[in-house]
């Protein structure tokens, strides 16, 4: 049975790669790691992990990206995956984009950048006992 | 004026003259007429009067004793103060009058003795409404200036004010650019505290209970690491796959996990060698140490990497605001200037702006840095709301004979042709009232102006490009915008 999988998405390689150590020295090898530069590249990780039947449970994106915004993407992944832990990871507020992604995409908070790593583990985890 | 003026006061006039009987004709006829009047009777005491109290014009008698009218007049005319009052010589008719010298050295007119009372009057009203005509020119010439000087300075607050305007509105987006940058650096502190945290009382340990074999394997692995690799995530996702499966077929377990953190060291090609290690039931131990030290490694080499970009979008911030809007030109190179402004715009590119470049090189010019910076603001500005931050935004920077031309175009909705000719007026703007100022086209023209250059427009529904051509040798032109 394969691990299931927590993708993070945002356009700067420097975010991804400080989460992508955050997260490891969290959670060691309990969960695999997908990390995207657009929301096109998340989405194609999306189809191949449900491809390989690997259940997605957490997204952690960030707002402000070129093409298609955080919300957007949470959105519509919602539709896909309701379950899924949904956080955005941002360093410029739109409380429209928020609430958006509040009211359709469950999201689960929103945490500003620079984000303080507790506060996103203990985030995460919050989501992972709810669902 | 500085003197307190009614509708009677006619003039104040200084009589001198050394003939006691003269002086009393002259004051009395004078001040029948209204006149304020000063008798005094001979040089040096006029001086000393004059110096008192300036007296609107002079009558001035030739032959004194000690000082005559020419030297009293000469030193009238050697200072500041006093140039400018009108002197009338007095002469005797049977004196040799010498009219030229009276003239030259500052004299405005002569009446002769015996007086014509007629002709005393008339000069002397014709000299003092001159005077007042001079005067009221000159108070008129001052308020111009100052009326000049105030315009200029309002004139160089509203730059001001539609430079900050636009800085205002790039701070929200600046705050992204700057935070993101900060977020990866507080993070990989944060990664480095927990990584002291938990292995630095474990590492004498791991160290004595390392074989020499790997001890080797490991040193290997920090060493394969080292190398700054920047691979992208579909690019590492890839290698992962390829490294798994190679793995897998080599019998190996875990090969996902392995793959993983092989690749996030920058390990996956040439991995016969640790074979041996991978198959080895202890590899955890050493593989993960080994990523740990890399990922300190890592961590320093993110922030390194966000330090910089903070530290460019400061720098651009602080070339933008630079207050100093000074009358030095600058020898610098347009590019950097055209860069500082694309990185303040950035974050509204990512809203689904491509930016096209196309720069050749281009020699430094003499200019007014600032100011240009603030043209291309203004036009990055514009075009970034008439494709309403969804388009594409071309820029190209190139040499045409003794001009560099550079241009700015973008895929929106264009200007239709009627309201064309009247984008560069003052006031203009197509914007709600109080959201545009319509200063902005007419404070770039106003800057290439002064920089001997032009500015064209052309647009079409989908493509308007603005192109400024600046001489590469700019002429000196000190006056300011």
């Amino acid at each position: 049975m394969s691990k299931p999988a927590i993708i993070c998405v945002d356009d700067e390689s420097v975010v991804l790669n400080s989460l992508k150590i955050q997260l490891k020295n969290e959670f060691q090898d309990a969960y695999l790691y997908e990390f995207a530069e657009s929301v096109e590249e998340a989405l194609e990780i999306i189809g191949e992990l449900q491809a390989e039947e690997i259940s997605i449970v957490a997204i952690i994106s960030d707002w402000l990206m070129p093409g298609t915004k955080g919300d957007e993407f949470l959105i519509h992944v919602h539709r896909k995956l309701p379950k899924v832990t949904k956080i955005l990871l941002t360093g410029q507020a739109n409380l429209e984009a928020i609430e958006r992604a509040s009211h359709q995409a469950n999201l689960l908070c929103c945490i500003y950048k620079p984000w303080d790593g507790k506060e996103l583990i203990e985030t995460i985890k919050s989501g992972l006992e709810k669902s | 004026m500085e003197r307190e003026q009614t509708d009677s006061y006619k003039g104040d006039i200084l009589v001198v003259d050394d003939t006691p009987a003269n002086l009393r004709l002259l004051v009395g006829l004078l001040t029948e007429r209204g006149y304020k009047v000063r008798p005094i009777p001979n040089g040096k005491l006029a001086l000393s009067a004059i110096r008192l109290s300036a007296p609107d014009l002079i009558l001035l008698d030739i032959m004194m004793p000690e000082m005559n009218g020419y030297d009293v007049c000469e030193r009238l005319k050697a200072s500041d103060r006093t140039r400018d009052l009108p002197v009338i010589f007095i002469s005797a008719i049977d004196e040799v009058l010498d009219k030229v010298k009276a003239f030259k050295i500052g004299g405005v007119d002569y009446i002769t003795k015996p007086f014509q009372v007629e002709e005393v009057l008339a000069r002397v009203e014709t000299h003092l409404s001159l005077c007042r005509l001079q005067k009221s020119l000159q108070a008129k010439n001052r308020d111009l200036a100052n009326t000049l000087q105030r315009l200029k300075a309002t004139q160089e607050q509203l730059i001001e004010s539609e430079k900050m305007a636009a800085l205002g509105q790039l701070v929200a987006g600046i705050a992204h650019e700057i935070n993101t940058p900060l977020g990866a650096i507080r993070s990989s502190v944060e990664n480095i505290a927990d990584f002291l945290k938990i292995n630095l009382e474990q590492l004498p340990t791991f160290f004595q209970t390392l074989s020499l074999e790997h001890c080797q394997y490991f040193v290997t692995l920090l060493q394969r690491s080292e190398r700054n690799y920047s691979l992208s995530s579909r690019e590492k996702r890839q290698l992962k796959k390829a490294l798994s499966r190679q793995l897998t077929s080599d019998n190996i377990a875990d090969g996902d996990t392995i793959s993983d953190t092989l690749v996030d060291m920058g390990i996956y090609d040439n991995i016969t060698t640790f074979l041996p290690l991978l198959k080895d039931s202890e590899n955890p131990i050493v593989l993960n140490m080994a990523y740990r030290f890399s990922s300190l490694r890592e961590s320093t080499r993110t922030i390194m990497t966000a330090t910089d970009r903070a530290a460019k979008v400061v720098f651009a911030l602080k070339s933008y605001a630079r207050q100093n809007t000074t009358d030095k030109k600058g020898m610098v190179n347009i590019i950097d200037g055209i860069e500082t402004v694309l990185t303040l715009y950035q974050n509204q590119f990512k809203h689904g702006v491509e930016i096209v470049k196309n720069y050749t090189d281009l020699p430094p010019i003499l200019c007014y840095y600032d100011e240009l910076n603030q043209v291309w603001t203004n036009l990055v500005h514009n075009a970034l709301q008439a494709m309403e931050n969804k388009g594409t935004l071309t820029i190209e920077a190139t040499r045409q004979e003794e001009n560099v031309a550079i241009a700015i175009a973008d895929s929106g909705t264009g200007i239709p042709p009627e309201i064309v000719p009247k984008i560069f007026e003052p006031f203009f703007t197509t914007k709600p009232p109080g959201e545009g100022s319509g200063l902005g086209l007419d404070i770039v023209k106003k800057i290439i102006d002064k920089h001997r250059g032009t500015i064209e427009v052309e647009s079409i529904p989908g493509r308007t490009k603005f192109t400024v051509l600046i001489p590469i040798t700019c002429q000196e032109d000190d006056e300011r915008v």
